[in-house]
């Protein structure tokens, strides 16, 4: 009987990263934009705190527990997150399926606590510069989770119609770089909004 | 089996009745609008800006001519909403709209790409800009803008910029994954022609800037609309807060493409391959990142003027400038070379960008007490703009062939750079003078008003260069070096069919006078 040898795998196809390259442009935009709103909020604050005032009202507070577990929630789902490209990469179906279902999953959690927060922190959106720029960085974030949910569930739909693949798997790649970037423009606005206020 | 008594007809097949009853199914307007193709959406973008472009210069003008004593045509109520839609225009309905039009029809086809890249979302990004452009001049005609009186328009001005912005952005995002990932096999990321290298280059420096633009928008704008309980929304913060997109540094932000510009033309024009290619690369990207304004927002931070990095950026914007001009007189000394509107221009392009760079480094000099008087800086946008203007005409004299396949009439193309050049000049240059004086002058503010005057002029005439076009001589008619001449004018669908292999940053010269070591 000849002797047969097993074919050496086909080498990765050389493709342009065209989807990755671009999230990673969109991701830089959407952090320089955040970038600009917590100057604002850091200078302003600098200038309060420089002039002998308290930065927040004495009849608000912004408890610290909600925002430590969303921050534990985005960790989370970055996490998971990056465990659907793992799997996507080695054709795990049911395993990519679970992540991104996961990683939605934890972004919805995420906008429900927010939502929460905003009822116990009884901070009027009309009373003063504090409240405007925490309402406009928190609500901005979360437009922006949503946009980051909604490619998410794009590239869930393309795994599950067999688009993304171990050959093929930037969409869930870029989907993913996005969700990294919305976690880490999170743990900034924590350090900088929520812990030290 | 079934009998049947008569022979079934056969299936009719449903037609489509093109109603328009032309040659081609729908009528070229009529294809544009839901096309994808990146050259239909270059042109579009190129049209529509530069129409702008003509009326923001006619808007600078206007406002300029407010400045001589006991002339008042626009009436001291809505002079403010003048001035700021006259600088929102020039930057966000011409310059950025002009060079993003041109970079994704261009951009493609000088790195031998077939399209570019997410041309659906280059299409909406265009779709996009122009329903913001129209709502923002809808807000201003609704006495809304910054320093408008109705609360609403006000309102819609700040949406409205902000979906233009956006859409800018959107267009960038497609403009530099082209240059990054979709280059032609063997074409290296540092051999790419200047004018893509400057794309990128400002399309990234435009995506690291204008977001912050966006997070003031959005501040303003909540603010406003919920009755200002802050100071953002105060009707006299409202332009200071977002004046820094229009002043040094930041301004010098929308002339990177210029460079790439003024850099393609030389080096087809003249013939010669452009030496120290890696020198010029590495100044070009220098000039973008002294030109990161962002940081340096004076409602913010009254000091930023004083501090040694905004002044050492008001200094260190001229080196890169002077390494470029280095690099363009040597292959001007070496080529031969053809003289023509796009010539002129490219070469003029480079004066008002360089009086600007000049003025910026004089304004960082606080005993010159031209940091106590706007002027100064009015006059550095002036000359900025103007280098666009000018560069524009150059770029349309230039690449026209390649775009509508004729040729624009060089006559009215060298008066279309001159009028730019001069109007640049003189508007720029009297601004800037007028920044030394203790109190301004009507005499300098009437020559910047006839300077915008030609400056309006150079913009239409390039308009009118292009309309009074005769057929091009052939496919390359400057025997370009880079690979957008490698096609046809203009290019058919799919841009190439198959390319020789890129071994260097001028393939077309390598092509038809392959050095020896390439035969090898």
């Amino acid at each position: 009987m000849a002797a047969t040898h097993a074919l050496p795998p086909a080498p990765p196809v050389q493709r342009p990263r065209v989807l990755m390259v671009g999230t990673a442009f969109a991701s830089a935009a959407t952090v320089m934009m955040f970038a600009g709103l917590l100057a604002v909020y850091l200078s302003r604050r600098a200038e309060l705190i420089g002039a002998g005032d308290a930065w927040l009202p004495d009849d608000v507070s912004l408890p610290l527990q909600q925002p430590n577990v969303m921050l534990f929630t985005m960790l989370s789902s970055a996490i998971t997150v990056q465990w659907a490209v793992y799997a996507v990469a080695r054709n795990d179906r049911v395993n990519t399926y679970l992540a991104l279902g996961l990683t939605f999953v934890f972004g919805i959690a995420f906008i429900n606590m927010q939502s929460y927060l905003y009822t116990l922190m009884e901070f009027d959106i009309t009373a003063n510069q504090q409240a405007v720029l925490v309402y406009v960085i928190s609500g901005a974030h979360i437009i922006m989770l949503v946009a980051a949910m909604i490619f998410v569930a794009l590239m869930a739909f393309r795994a599950l119609a067999g688009q993304e693949s171990r050959r093929q798997h930037d969409g869930v790649s870029a989907a993913a770089l996005f969700w990294h970037a919305m976690v880490v423009v999170y743990a900034v606005i924590w350090l900088a909004v929520y812990v030290t206020k | 089996m079934a009998i049947t008594e008569t022979r079934p007809e056969p299936a009719t097949v449903e037609t489509h009745v093109n109603p328009w009853g032309q040659g081609d199914e729908y009528p070229s307007f009529v294809q544009s609008l839901g096309s994808s193709d990146h050259k239909t959406i270059g042109r579009l973008f190129c049209g529509f800006s530069l129409a702008f472009g003509v009326a923001a210069w006619v808007l600078v003008g206007l406002a300029s001519l407010h400045d001589i004593e006991d002339v008042d045509i626009i009436g001291s109520d809505h002079i403010f909403q003048v001035f700021t839609i006259s600088r929102l225009a020039l930057v966000f309905l011409f310059a950025v709209p002009f060079f993003l039009g041109l970079a994704i029809y261009l951009v493609p086809l000088q790195i031998g790409a077939s399209t570019i890249a997410f041309p659906r979302a280059a299409a909406a990004a265009f779709w996009t800009w122009l329903l913001g452009a129209v709502l923002l001049i809808i807000s201003y005609a609704a006495n809304g803008g910054i320093g408008g009186i109705r609360s609403n328009p006000i309102d819609l001005t700040y949406l409205a910029l902000g979906v233009t912005v956006m859409a800018l952005l959107l267009a960038a995002v497609c403009v530099a994954t082209t240059v990054v990932t979709l280059r032609a096999p063997g074409l290296r990321l540092d051999h790419v022609p200047m004018f893509s290298w400057a794309m990128l280059v400002a399309t990234s420096l435009w995506l690291l800037s204008l977001p912050v633009l966006l997070a003031n928008l959005l501040l303003i704008f909540v603010d406003h609309r919920l009755g200002r309980p802050s100071d953002f929304g105060v009707g006299l913060n409202q332009w200071p807060q977002v004046v820094w997109a229009f002043q040094q540094p930041q301004v010098f932000v929308y002339a990177i493409p210029v460079l790439g510009v003024v850099g393609d033309v030389v080096a087809t024009m003249f013939g010669v391959r452009q030496k120290n290619r890696g020198v010029m690369l590495a100044a070009l990207a220098a000039f973008g990142i002294l030109s990161f304004g962002a940081w340096a927002q004076g409602f913010f931070n009254e000091e930023v003027a004083t501090q040694w990095l905004y002044i050492g950026m008001g200094f260190a914007i001229l080196l890169p400038m002077f390494a470029l001009l280095g690099g363009w007189g040597t292959a001007m000394r070496e080529g031969k070379p053809r003289i023509n509107a796009a010539t002129a221009g490219a070469l003029l392009a480079m004066v008002p960008l360089l009086l600007a760079g000049l003025t910026s480094a004089l304004y960082v000099i606080e005993p010159l007490d031209l940091q106590t008087r706007p002027y100064a800086q009015y006059g550095v946008l002036v000359l900025v703009a103007g280098s666009v203007t000018v560069a524009g005409s150059a770029a349309l004299a230039y690449w026209a062939p390649k775009i509508w396949g004729r040729t624009p009439n060089n006559g009215l193309g060298f008066l279309a750079v001159l009028a730019g050049f001069g109007g640049s000049v003189l508007a720029g240059g009297a601004l800037v003078v007028n920044g030394f004086q203790t109190d301004s002058s009507d005499f300098l503010n009437g020559a910047a008003a006839a300077g915008l005057v030609f400056l309006a002029g150079g913009v239409l005439l390039s308009v009118v260069s292009l309309l009074a076009r005769g057929p091009a001589e052939s496919d390359d008619p400057w025997a370009g070096q880079t690979l957008e001449w490698a096609t046809s004018s203009p290019p058919p669908p799919g841009n190439f069919g198959e390319l020789a292999p890129v071994m260097s940053a001028e393939p077309l010269l390598d092509w038809r006078d392959p050095q020896p070591e390439d035969v090898a």
